[in-house]
């Protein structure tokens, strides 16, 4: 017994779809961005943010422009792309994921620039250790959170000209290099209950940077360059986005996508979930897509902002539609988020709330697990812990509610473990 | 991961996959080569027929050195007492899953580049 060849040959035309879909989307991010903005204006825009703060919350639409950031985005997802297809690692849930999610925080925070000594110090950790960059690739692209790390060095702590990128250059290679150790140990703090996991990890290493900086007599100065200017453009990217992936997945799959989306939602969506795997392609795209639209409309309905970070963090949202999420086991913790927002009196569309609504998500496998309380009692307590946690590490940590997910899910995890073990069978 | 390592977690995700419904026997049997190994658990619990090609669908999905090589180290390592055989697919060669007289069978195959499960057999002794 085994997997079959249908099933290889399945896997392939997964991977062709896959590739022709995340190249058709970068390419139309470079359009738009064309569009928005005329060709030299983004296009300078995009060479500037190279060299800019990219800490939270950094938003690209503000410092640049709103075309430089799709440029920047498209880069970014360019690059991911590249080295999924050089290390010939299939393109899946995972991959999907993180192709997005790159995308995504390259709206506010990731550059080439910043992300390329993080890649390059994994793949350096990688060979010490006898392993290829393909099993470290996904700590690989997700560890790009800590590029706002490389950025900071480069232009914020006083460096200049090639002195500056050659000490944020080997900031970055040492901070990869780091990365996979502490990845692999985070996993058994949270027990795969928090999607966005490198967000932990990053998190507690950005918490020894700071650290060292503040002892270095660096002050983190609050960032927050938060555009609102309302555009078109960024109001229907995300609905177009998300009914392309609905398209695709109805188109090639038919009713078994709805089936196999219907068969996903029972998923609890604890690490590693890859719903292409578990169920199908179409399905994941169209889970994807529902997603978006549900997140979208979210914003619209509270009169929420869309820019650099709300678009990233919807992007992000449709990315784990494919490993993890679902709206089954999303909702009671986007609730418990608005409970605990209303209960403490803050405001529904402050930044901050916005985006631990939108990332809350990534604690939806405590409820795809133990039930809505438990989803509902995740989002609160998510939402408390993550307006604490961006100026622990400086806002270096671009997975701050990832951060901030990994600490509720271990502390949830942690009596759910201990209240399980009452009542030994051995006396 | 180390050999060791990645057989205890094997050892322990296959073990607590059967312990769960609570068997009067469970049989682990171990094979080590220089190449690789061969590990076999059984007990005595019967399984319908979809939980055994569940169980097989899982133990032999595609290979996934992206997945295997960061979420494999939570192989074995489960506080709250599920196991997960998805985890070990992507790490394992090759598995078998079959039904026995009174129960499961899993026999896993590991090895290096070099590895073919097929000649990896209990050495016949020389008859004089």
């Amino acid at each position: 017994m085994g997997y079959s060849t249908e099933k290889e040959t399945a896997i392939v035309g997964q991977n062709r779809t896959l590739l022709f879909l995340l190249i058709f989307i970068m390419f139309s991010f470079i359009v738009t961005g064309i569009a928005a903005d005329g060709a030299g204006k983004a296009f300078t825009g995009f060479l500037d943010l190279q060299f800019s703060p990219a800490r939270l919350i950094s938003d690209f639409m503000s410092t640049s422009s709103i075309g430089a950031s799709f440029i920047n985005a498209a880069a970014v997802g360019a690059i991911g792309l590249i080295l999924i297809l050089i290390s010939k690692v299939q393109l899946s849930g995972s991959t999907f994921a993180a192709i997005f999610t790159m995308m995504g925080f390259a709206l506010f925070g990731k550059t080439p620039v910043n992300i390329i000594p993080i890649i390059i110090g994994v793949y350096i950790s990688g060979r010490l250790v006898g392993r290829s960059f393909s099993e470290y690739i996904i700590i690989a692209l997700f560890g790009t959170a800590l590029g706002p790390l490389v950025s900071l060095i480069t232009c914020e702590l006083g460096l200049s000209g090639l002195s500056a990128i050659a000490v944020g250059t080997a900031a970055g290679i040492a901070t990869g290099f780091l990365l996979p150790a502490i990845a692999v140990s985070m996993l058994h703090f949270h027990q795969g209950y928090n999607l966005y996991n490198l967000g932990l990890s990053c998190g507690f290493f950005a918490l020894f940077a700071a650290a060292l900086m503040r002892a270095g007599g660096h002050t983190f100065d609050t960032l927050m360059l938060w555009h609102t200017e309302e555009s078109l453009i960024l109001t229907l990217l995300v609905p177009v986005l998300s009914l392309f992936l609905i398209l695709t997945g109805l188109l090639s799959g038919g009713r078994k996508s709805l089936k196999d989306l219907m068969a996903i939602q029972k998923h609890s969506g604890r690490l590693p979930s890859d719903f292409m795997d578990m169920e199908s392609m179409e399905g994941a795209l169209l889970n994807a897509g529902l997603i978006g639209l549900a997140g979208s409309l979210y914003i619209l309905l509270i009169g929420g902002d869309l820019n650099g970070p709300t678009i990233g963090g919807l992007l992000t949202i449709m990315g784990f539609g494919a490993f993890g999420t679902h709206l089954r086991n999303s909702w009671p913790v986007v609730l418990g988020v608005i409970i605990a927002t209303l209960i403490f009196g803050k405001s529904l569309t402050a930044p901050g709330t916005i985006l631990a609504a939108i990332f809350c998500t990534t604690l939806a496998p405590l409820a795809g697990a133990f039930g809505i309380l438990t989803g509902l009692t995740a989002g609160f307590i998510h939402l408390i812990l993550v307006h604490q946690t961006g100026a622990w590490q400086g806002g270096m940590n671009l997975y701050n509610n990832g951060f901030a997910g990994g600490l509720t899910a271990a502390f949830i995890v942690s009596v759910i473990a201990w209240y399980r073990s009452r009542n030994s069978d051995f006396k | 991961m180390k050999r060791k390592e990645l057989i205890l977690h094997l050892i322990g995700e296959l073990s607590n996959y059967l312990l769960e419904s609570n068997p009067k026997r469970l049989v682990i049997s171990l094979h080590q080569e220089e190449d690789g190994l061969h590990l076999s658990v059984l007990d005595d619990n019967p399984h319908s027929d979809e939980e055994i090609e569940n169980v097989d669908h899982a133990l032999n999905s595609p290979k996934r050195p992206e997945l295997a090589g960061y979420y494999g180290a939570m192989t074995g390592h489960d506080m709250l007492g599920a196991s997960r055989l998805n985890l070990l697919g992507w790490q394992v060669k090759h598995c078998d899953v079959s039904r026995t007289r009174n129960g499961i069978k899993f026999d896993i195959w590991l090895g290096g580049d070099r590895f073919e499960s097929d000649q990896f057999t209990i050495p016949k002794k020389d008859k004089e």
